[in-house]
């Protein structure tokens, strides 16, 4: 008769045990070093780190690295409340940007590490651009005289070509600007749709800032996202990349369906060989050297200096860290050329690797690539980056270009808003 | 004829709610190169199981499916006992200003997490509960008793008095009342907010991922999460994961969905 309740009241005694075993608690110790971060373990840095937690446990006898696979979102959504707890990891990658390491080291949330970098020599491998990201004021804006993070890696992008197609249609593999445009021509009028294109995510906007950049030299750059001058959003570079783009999707360079796909079937696309040319950045290369099965090729974005791209995610010491001194010997293994080969050959791009000692070919085309853009100082760093929320805000501006539902000049006009009223509270 | 159409109309639906299964359950099979090739509506070449192998031992899954368990399965009980503690308050007891107490209850849960994860961080961070799966269990029960308790006490509210008057002339006091002839008597619909609860708060990713910081705590939704990278997301893995995630939400409706009917029939014979 009464067994209903009298079954809750058994399953309530079976959970209350499990619920006490919940209380428990991992703190801190100083014998171990916590680790986070969100790289695949296939990708160049997951190998690469995985590496480093040997290595660091050989070299540091009784210390063990005590690693967490995180998500990328969990630690965006939750970083700044964990860091203010003692739940604080050791050591963490994080995201570089005004928005990110910049508004944590604001909080005082990340420990200063400036004295570190100068004394064990990182800043001496890491070059100008990309110390950029690693050093913020106290308004929490990159470029300022703080370190606040190192990186290991970088990143920047480049034309991808499947050789395959170009040789089909008789098309050389571009060389200069007006080649790239011939190319795209000829395509058309073989009925290729040339360019794989990602509308709804952040691939159109970077081809937009690429072509922009193609007009623009470094000063424009840091006027733009360092607030260091004057940035008129009418200016020739901003004109030119907008009317080239809208002037590509009238010639059919980029398909007009292209504004509803994301960057992963538009990567998708390319590598299942439908696309001649796909233009972004080197986070793709090794997944298209995993699983692409033409013959495939790529280079810097012909006829400009400057490309998108800047140092990878960084290496942060929470304030609340017990172990910093442990976390400093770690990021110093990763920046070692033994670890730096290694992800470079993995096929990521190290930040202080020599190119000489790459053996796998591909890498070697990539890093030094790399290299080229480096010297000439030409990492642009990304579009979103100047101003919160400006992501969003670019791609309905590349989406509208790409629909021809607004001019060039409404598309710059919407940019500039939203940058502006940023300016004002930065107080730039 | 009608007979026909309903039928091929509720294939037609039937159809379109188990696509996004489907999909997930082909690519949960598909080696990353054959997804490239194929697109991720192509039959796999090969079934190719490295991919669920390797979330597994990725993110530790067997410890995630404990503690989604503790989790999901102790706030399904402790929220129900709650909503039924409550709603007899409200339903049969006649608590003055009733409907605004459940107003107030349902307010709880029509706010928007987001909204809660401030006040929640500090809280749990001040009794020393942050990062521990009691924070969740409490949180969620409070979260789903308050729908338990506007529902219930609706419900309660339409109990035949007669039934509880009885009770009362037979010498039975409120909480022998409650336990002898109210629970048993709407035992169906508490063990439908039992699995309700259970699987909501399953289903539960952002307070999870917020309060659960160590991955030995985390849930299983959380789990999925690390999959998603920066800018790169592999298709194939993101299936495995997901049929991992589904499956055990499934398995538990299948077998409760037996005691349910069980439960309902021991209604209608009393």
């Amino acid at each position: 008769m009464f067994t209903p309740g009298k079954a809750l009241l058994a399953v309530l005694a079976l959970a209350a045990p499990l619920l006490v075993a919940c209380g428990d608690d991992a703190g801190g110790n100083a014998n171990e070093l916590r680790l986070w971060h969100y790289e695949g373990p296939d990708s160049a840095m997951g190998k690469a780190w995985d590496a480093a937690i040997e290595e660091f446990e050989d070299t540091h006898p009784g210390v063990t690295v005590k690693f967490e696979a995180k998500g990328f979102e969990q630690i965006q959504k939750s970083a700044q409340m964990v860091l203010n707890s003692d739940e604080a990891p050791d050591l963490m990658e994080y995201n570089k940007g005004n928005a990110t390491a910049g508004l944590l080291s604001k909080q005082g949330l990340l420990t200063d590490m400036s004295a570190e970098v100068t004394e064990r020599g990182w800043d001496k491998l890491l070059s100008p651009s990309l110390q950029t990201t690693c050093k913020y004021d106290e308004r929490g804006v990159m470029g300022g005289d703080k370190w606040v993070g190192v990186p290991n890696y970088a990143e920047y992008t480049m034309a991808y070509y499947n050789k395959d197609l170009f040789a089909q249609h008789g098309v050389e593999i571009p060389e200069t600007f007006d080649d790239l445009v011939a190319a795209m021509d000829k395509f058309v009028a073989a009925g290729v749709t040339p360019l794989s294109m990602g509308g709804k995510e952040y691939p159109a906007q970077q081809l937009l800032y690429q072509l922009a950049l193609s007009k623009a030299d470094t000063e424009w750059v840091d006027n733009l996202q360092q607030y260091k001058g004057d940035v008129d959003f009418h200016d020739e570079a901003w004109t030119y990349g907008a009317e080239t783009f809208a002037d590509w999707v009238r010639k059919g360079y980029l398909g007009k369906d292209s504004a509803g796909i994301d960057a992963e079937s538009m990567g998708v696309a390319f590598m299942s060989g439908k696309f001649p040319i796909m233009m972004s950045g080197s986070w793709w290369y090794g997944r298209v050297q995993s699983t692409v099965k033409f013959d495939w090729d790529t280079a810097l974005f012909p006829g400009s200096d400057l490309a998108l791209g800047s140092s990878g995610n960084i290496w942060v010491v929470p304030e609340g860290s017990e172990n910093k001194e442990l976390a400093y010997d770690f990021i110093d293994i990763t920046m070692k050329k033994a670890n730096q080969e290694l992800l470079g050959n993995s096929g990521g791009i190290p930040v202080a690797a020599d190119p000489a000692a790459i053996t796998d070919e591909k890498s070697k085309h990539l890093i030094e690539d790399y290299q080229t853009l480096v010297d000439r100082d030409g990492l642009a760093y990304y579009p979103d980056w100047p101003a919160p929320g400006y992501y969003d805000v670019l791609v309905s501006a590349t989406q509208k270009l790409i629909n021809g539902s607004a001019s060039p000049d409404e598309v710059l006009d919407e940019l500039a808003g939203p940058y502006e009223e940023n300016l004002a509270n930065v107080g730039g | 004829m009608t007979r026909r159409l309903v039928v091929g109309v509720l294939a037609i639906l039937a159809v379109l709610t188990l696509f996004p299964f489907l999909l997930v359950l082909l690519n949960a099979f598909k080696s990353p190169g054959d997804y490239t090739t194929g697109g991720p509506l192509a039959l796999p070449d090969a079934l190719y199981f490295q991919g669920i192998v390797d979330f597994w031992v990725r993110v530790d899954f067997g410890q995630k499916l404990v503690n989604s368990t503790v989790i999901a399965g102790s706030v399904a009980v402790l929220a129900v006992l709650v909503s039924v503690l409550t709603a007899y308050a409200l339903g049969i007891g006649r608590v003055k200003g009733r409907l605004w107490i459940v107003a107030v209850f349902l307010l709880a849960n029509l706010m928007p997490q987001e909204a809660l994860v401030y006040p929640l961080y500090f809280l749990t961070k001040e009794v020393d509960l942050y990062d521990t799966r009691l924070a969740v269990i409490i949180i969620f029960t409070a979260i789903q008793a308050a729908f338990g308790t506007y529902l219930l006490s609706s419900v309660l509210s339409t109990f035949p008095r007669e039934i509880v008057e009885a009770a009362r002339i037979d010498g039975a006091n409120r909480w022998q009342v409650l336990w002898r002839v109210v629970v048993p008597i709407s035992w169906p619909t508490l063990s439908v907010l039992l699995v309700f609860f259970f699987i909501w708060t399953w289903n539960e990713f952002f307070l999870p991922m917020i309060m659960l910081v160590s991955n030995d705590n985390q849930t299983v939704p959380v789990a999925l999460g690390v999959l998603q990278g920066q800018r790169l997301m592999d298709a194939t893995a993101q299936s495995a994961s997901a049929l991992l995630g589904i499956i055990p939400a499934v398995v538990f409706f299948l077998i409760f969905q037996r005691t349910l009917t069980r439960g309902i029939a021991v209604g209608a014979v009393k």
